[in-house]
């Protein structure tokens, strides 16, 4: 189990953020915070301004308003202590392996000397100390991809901020990343991973801001997430559902399971006490929620007004933050 | 602008480093000079070589005399050539003479003649009609013509001249007559107020040192700058700059850059002068050639300047075009800027002080290799004020160049596609 983070306390601030490109709001008053040790998603379709929120969060775009803080700090000043690995990634392919990688970890204020120990021990880590010597473009694809992660994890970041970190990784490769990025957890690193892979974000965050047009339109935990977006329905497994369950008012077969849509009034909790009472054998009883990909789809159409004809996207105050710790 | 200088001292090293360790680097520093070597030596060969074959082949000259002025001519031309002068020769020894011998053949009419020419039996007709007195035309006939000589033009001249007075003066008189000039020593006032004599060698020199000054400035500036613009391309082209701007800024980037590949480019030029000094030291010493140490201050300041001014456009242009091929586009104006003094280099060595050489010298883009050419000029003596405004200039315009880059280099770093147009450009230059 990955450790849960301390409420309150916030590695990254960002506040009230905009950013116009030719008058237009790419990024339109954000707002958000990252805590400590946790895993933090940033979800949005393409071009909803998330590259330009991690653009300004690693200061290399400044807002146009809006302040952002790292551990307090104005980002400027703060910056050193990011790493980033952005979705498009290159590297130096005509330089050796060992080279690359303690270039950049001279860039994060190491001494060559560190830097050359601290990039042996990555190498070692994702099985390419024996290439150490070769130049880049001697690497496969994969390879390049585990090097590109070493130059993001050298120097030891405090918030590494992940954009599609697992595209094109074999299986393998991806159980490493992974497990790496468990490791860096435990050790207090706090991670922004902006991906497309909703089961990964299910898997491994702990909250998520979506951004659709510049604008918030999710924030929160990922399980108040899907517990706010979920039916009013509950999953049961069992080998057979009585008729006539008080609060209950469609049963269904819904895979190996039975779905009882719930009355408006009825909660889950009455619902499994009356089951309970009629000596129904429960494997199982879980909420009915919907998986991420779903809920990002439906919020994504609705929060750009192609459902209901909204005219646009909501507004900061307009937002369904949910669950407390959100706010 | 805030720097941190450890981060610029980390990209500037590493600049450096993986330059000089490329073989490609390592084929430029000696194959620069290796080729030019090759190709001076060859190009001064091929000039004697093809002087003494216009003599060797003129072996037998076939004379029409119409005029009837040469009847008592002598049937023989004695042609004595001089060695090409080298640097690698003391000026004052006279250098080795080699002597061609033309066998004078007269001919009755112009067709026999003609017909010996075919035949091969001679190798040059020479037509004097009967007005030669009168007009001086003559006519030469030859099997093929000499494009780079006109050794045996001046041989048959040389002919006529001293045979047209044999009659009438002294032999000895004659010859003077036809070489008035076999030895024309020249002094010219040097900078000092000394009349220094005037060679071949030592006009070589003359040519060859602001030349190679001019030059080799001009070519550490642009390397630095080359090796800019191909860095920026390549870390543009291959999306590397993404990761880097986390860490380091733009503008720290940029400095490293620039200083790293400033020293390469210093580097290169300081291992060229030193082997040449090495290899032609003793040549240059026995000429008399000495650099003052106020041209190497100058030529610091220019290099300094100049790079900067330079190598601040090519990091910009290599930061708003896609790639290397579209960025040498546009670098190519200027270089061209830069070494365009070199185009007008007789113009400006043979009037140091004329209006077009103060201009160019004054104008950033041409004003470090056209300083340092009328500095170096011989008998040149380029007022200080001149100096001074042509590197206040420079360094206003390097000033200019460097702040406007390092904003369009901030800006145009993670745009990729389209390439900006010059209103985008000036608009990001304006940027804060």
């Amino acid at each position: 189990m990955w450790p849960r983070f301390r409420r309150g306390a916030r590695v990254l601030e960002v506040r009230d953020v905009t950013k116009r490109y030719d008058g237009r709001a790419v990024v339109n008053r954000v707002s958000f915070e990252v805590r400590p040790g946790e895993v933090f998603a940033l979800l949005g379709p393409n071009g909803a301004g998330k590259t330009t929120l991690i653009r300004m969060i690693t200061d290399i775009l400044r807002p146009d308003s809006g302040t952002i803080h790292l551990d307090g700090q104005p980002i400027d000043q703060a910056k050193r202590t990011i790493a980033y690995l952005p979705e498009e990634r290159g590297l130096y392919r005509r330089s050796r392996v060992i080279d690359v990688l303690s270039y950049y970890g001279r860039l994060k204020g190491m001494s060559t000397r560190n830097a050359l120990e601290a990039s042996f021990g990555l190498l070692k880590r994702v099985e390419l100390a024996e290439w150490s010597a070769k130049q880049v473009q001697a690497l496969s694809k994969g390879m390049q991809q585990k090097l590109q992660l070493c130059t993001t994890l050298i120097g030891s970041p405090r918030l590494l901020i992940l954009d599609e970190p697992f595209t094109g990784l074999d299986p393998l490769n991806v159980q490493l990343f992974e497990e790496i990025l468990h490791e860096r957890r435990a050790s207090g690193t706090t991670v922004l991973l902006s991906t497309h892979q909703m089961s990964k974000v299910e898997e491994v965050c702990d909250r998520a801001l979506m951004v659709n047009r510049g604008h918030m339109v999710l924030y929160g935990p990922v399980q108040e997430i899907r517990r706010h977006y979920a039916d009013h329905a509950v999953l049961v497994r069992t080998e057979r559902v009585p008729q006539g369950v008080p609060g209950v008012r469609a049963v269904e077969r819904f895979n190996h399971e039975w779905k009882l849509t719930l009355e408006p009034a009825a909660s889950p909790e009455s619902v499994l006490r009356s089951l309970l009472e009629r000596g129904v054998g429960i494997e199982s009883f879980a909420l009915a929620t919907l998986p991420l990909e779903d809920i990002f789809v439906k919020v994504v159409r609705e929060g750009l007004g192609l459902d209901h004809g909204v005219s646009g996207p909501p507004t900061v105050d307009e937002l369904p933050v949910v669950g407390a710790a959100a706010r | 602008m805030k720097l941190d200088w450890n981060l610029v001292s980390a990209v500037a090293r590493r600049e450096f480093l993986t330059t000089v360790r490329r073989k490609a680097f390592l084929f430029m520093l000696i194959g620069t000079p290796a080729y030019f070597a090759f190709v001076m030596s060859i190009s001064a060969g091929t000039e004697a070589r093809e002087r003494t074959e216009a003599l060797k082949e003129l072996s037998v000259l076939g004379v029409v005399d119409s005029s009837g002025l040469f009847g008592h001519a002598a049937p023989e031309i004695r042609t004595e050539v001089q060695e090409m002068p080298t640097l690698g020769r003391a000026p004052r020894l006279p250098a080795p003479a080699e002597s061609f011998r033309t066998t004078v053949r007269p001919y009755p009419d112009q067709l026999s003649a003609e017909a010996a020419l075919r035949s091969g039996t001679i190798s040059q007709v020479l037509v004097i009609p009967k007005d030669y007195l009168e007009t001086g035309h003559v006519r030469r006939y030859a099997r093929k013509s000499n494009m780079f000589s006109g050794a045996d033009r001046r041989a048959v001249a040389g002919w006529l001249a001293r045979n047209l007075v044999a009659d009438r003066v002294g032999d000895q008189l004659a010859v003077r007559v036809a070489r008035p000039t076999d030895q024309d020593i020249l002094y010219v006032l040097d900078r000092n107020g000394r009349f220094e004599l005037k060679d071949d060698r030592r006009e070589m020199a003359d040519f060859m040192l602001p030349f190679a000054f001019s030059m080799l400035l001009g070519m550490s500036i642009m390397i630095g700058g080359q090796y800019l613009l191909q860095g920026v391309a390549e870390e543009k082209e291959s999306r590397i700059l993404e990761s880097l701007l986390c860490t380091v800024s733009a503008e720290e980037l940029m400095a490293g850059k620039l200083l790293g590949l400033g020293t390469v480019g210093l580097s290169v030029v300081g291992v060229w002068v030193l082997a040449g000094s090495v290899a032609a030291g003793s040549a240059v010493g026995m000429l008399g050639v000495s650099v003052p140490a106020a041209w190497i201050a100058i030529a610091l300041a220019y290099f300094v300047l100049g790079y900067l001014f330079f190598g601040s456009i090519m990091t910009g242009i290599g930061a708003v075009t896609n790639n290397m091929r579209e960025g040498q586009q546009f670098a190519v104006w200027f270089t061209f800027a830069n070494f365009a003094p070199l185009i007008m280099i007789t113009r400006i060595l043979g009037h140091p002080s004329s209006s077009l050489a103060v201009g160019l010298s004054l104008f950033p883009p041409t004003a470090a290799t056209s300083m340092m050419l009328r500095i170096a000029a011989p008998s040149s003596a380029v007022p200080a004020w001149q100096i001074a405004l042509s590197l206040a200039l420079l360094a206003g315009a390097a000033f200019l160049a460097l702040v406007a880059s390092a904003r369009v280099f901030r800006v145009a770093l993670l745009m990729y596609g389209k390439t900006p147009n010059l209103p985008e450009i000036l608009r990001w230059a304006r940027q804060v």
